[in-house]
């Protein structure tokens, strides 16, 4: 097993504890379960997946050439990535400095509830470094309405 | 591991960790692998980045080809142990797929085993499992129309199959009961229908001792070993995972992505049959799981059940399910195997009762009609295997069958029948219980 799947695995974070942060610190596993139709923004393509590990989905923002190579069903591993707000919707992507990549598919669990980009939260008035969950304006994805 | 891949870096897909470590010897050592070679010898630790070298030397080189020959080259060198990688090979080729490459690897894995008769008889495993394989790839080959190259296969095929059947019937036998299933399959081919026609009335002529009728082969069950030749490793690790971990209503997701790999071109259907045996006859879940909120066999092949879209096709994956039921035998079989069909039937009722519906008008269709000669032995093996399932409380009791309005009255009637040796048995135990009258 090489080097960097250790350190990846080592610092890797669950999605139920990923808060905004304008950082790109964010060292996730998770399964892609949807993805959204592709959009053109400016030069780059991008669409937005729902993606989710054992404890929590997620809206991921793929750019670029992630739009076409990731597919439903995909483990992605994600190093350096961004939990932010863009376009007004909290999302997480690789962003510049990140990397996302297919490590595996179908062989890992997930729950669509809670959804992180639709939790609402508001910096820790002692702690401006610190985000507080506020509300949660739905337990699933909004955008990805739950498969029946 | 797939060798197209290597030195290929493919975007947005991590480094496979074996691929990284014998690329990374490869790169060490590529100035020792050509001339002037060093005429010293390596030490023993060396020898495992040495050959770690060489394997990637060999694998880069396009592609598959290449280490099919290296296989062919194994058997010439009597090289030991190489039947897993043949079976592995094997379990590559993939049903109902009659793209060039799949229909390719058919061909070069059949010229292999075809050129080494000699080999393949020292190896039963491998013998009797390219039977199986090609067996099952012919009755799906015979059903495309003639491009030349897929007449040259077929006609391969078949020399290869009535060889194995007609010459070593004893090895062929290993397959067990599973061999007549996937026979008749291919009994409107002439050469399979002459070979059928001698199991039936002529077994003399394989020249067999322990084999002197078809009820012979009836009696055996097949080793589940075998039910893995036509499922590939991808979609055995999907298919384990789904049964092993995943819970009752989490499942349509992973079910939809299982479809759209494996199940979603034409032709791919031919798969569900082998799919549904290795779930009843290869993949028994711990009590554990059982009674978890894991999902259940049964569901998982209701789902398969109603993916059938042609009725061919819907027919053998029932048969596939029922099968062990027919020439059940308490010594030999494994209730595991029997189970899913038992409880997809009474856990339909009431929501889905068409399926109970339909499964029982098939298993009374079998019964009937499989194999006339032998109708009362397959009649009583039903028996037996309602009787087990019911005494060892899968069921607790058939009522919730018996008594709906929804499935015909014949249907039902026909079902009560094949319980009256449990209810006499109920009926004696509850005698012998009060008055301790001896049976």
């Amino acid at each position: 097993m090489s080097c960097d799947y250790y350190i990846h695995m080592r610092r890797a974070i669950q999605l139920k504890d990923i808060v905004p942060a304008a950082t790109n610190t964010v060292n996730t596993q998770f399964i892609l379960l949807e993805k959204g139709s592709i959009a053109q923004d400016g030069k780059e393509m991008t669409c937005l997946a729902l993606v989710a590990d054992a404890t929590a989905s997620v809206h991921f923002q793929m750019w670029g050439s992630e739009c076409k190579t990731f597919e439903p069903g995909n483990i992605i591993h994600l190093a350096d990535g961004i939990f932010s707000y863009h376009k007004n919707n909290l999302v997480l992507r690789a962003g510049k400095r990140g990397k996302a990549e297919k490590v595996g598919e179908f062989t890992m669990l997930f729950v669509e509830t809670p959804n992180m980009s639709e939790i609402r939260g508001a910096r820790d008035p002692n702690n401006p470094k610190k985000f507080v969950q506020e509300a949660t304006v739905s337990p699933h994805s909004k955008i990805f309405t739950p498969s029946r | 591991m797939c060798p197209e891949r290597l030195l290929r870096t493919v975007p947005h897909e991590a480094e496979n960790p074996i691929e990284k470590s014998l690329k990374e010897a490869f790169l060490l050592l590529q100035d020792q692998l050509k001339p002037p070679f060093p005429l010293t010898i390596p030490f023993p630790p060396e020898y495992s980045q040495l050959n770690h070298a060489i394997a990637f030397g060999i694998l880069a080189q396009p592609h598959l080809a290449k280490l099919l020959w290296v296989y062919s080259m194994l058997i010439h060198v009597s090289a030991e142990k190489i039947e897993t990688l043949f079976i592995s090979l094997m379990r590559q080729i993939t049903g109902g797929d009659f793209s060039e490459s799949n229909l390719w690897l058919s061909v070069e894995v059949l010229k292999i085993l075809s050129n080494n008769w000699d080999w393949l008889v020292e190896e039963p495993i491998v013998l009797s499992s390219a039977l199986y394989v090609y067996l099952r790839l012919l009755a799906d080959h015979f059903r495309l129309g003639g491009s030349f190259k897929l007449e040259e296969l077929k006609r391969m095929e078949i020399d290869f199959c009535v060889k194995a059947l007609r010459e070593h019937f004893q090895l062929s036998m290993h397959i067990g009961r599973d061999l007549v299933r996937i026979l008749q399959d291919v009994t409107y081919i002439p050469e399979f229908k002459d070979i059928w026609k001698d199991l039936l009335f002529d077994p003399k002529s394989f020249q067999v001792s322990e084999f002197s009728s078809l009820s012979n082969l009836y009696w055996r069950r097949t080793p589940s070993h075998f039910f893995l030749l036509r499922i590939s490793p991808q979609m055995e690790s999907q298919l384990r995972f789904l049964l092993t971990f995943v819970k009752w209503g989490s499942q349509k997701r992973y079910q939809t992505w299982f479809v759209k790999k494996h199940l979603y071109w034409p032709g791919s259907e031919s798969m569900i049959s082998d799919i549904v045996r290795f779930i009843c006859c290869v993949h028994h879940p711990s009590n554990e799981i059982i009674h978890s909120n894991v999902i259940s066999r049964w569901a998982v092949i209701g789902w398969l059940l109603k993916s059938c879209r042609r009725n061919y096709y819907e027919a053998n994956a029932k048969l596939a399910l029922f099968y062990d039921w027919l020439f059940f035998d308490e010594k030999i079989d494994n209730i595991m195997n029997i189970e899913p069909a038992m409880l997809l039937m009474v856990n339909s009722v009431p929501q889905y009762v068409d399926i109970t519906h339909m499964l029982l008008e098939f298993l009374f269709l079998l019964v009937d009609n499989y194999d006339v000669h032998h109708r009362e032995m397959l009649a009583g093996s039903v028996s037996a295997s309602i009787n087990l399932l019911l005494r060892k409380g899968v069921v607790h009791s058939l009522d919730p069958l018996i008594s709906c309005n929804s499935i015909s009255p014949a249907l039902r009637e026909r079902l009560n029948s094949f319980l009256p040796a449990l209810h006499l048995c109920c009926h004696k135990k509850v005698n012998e219980d009060e008055t301790s009258i001896d049976i």
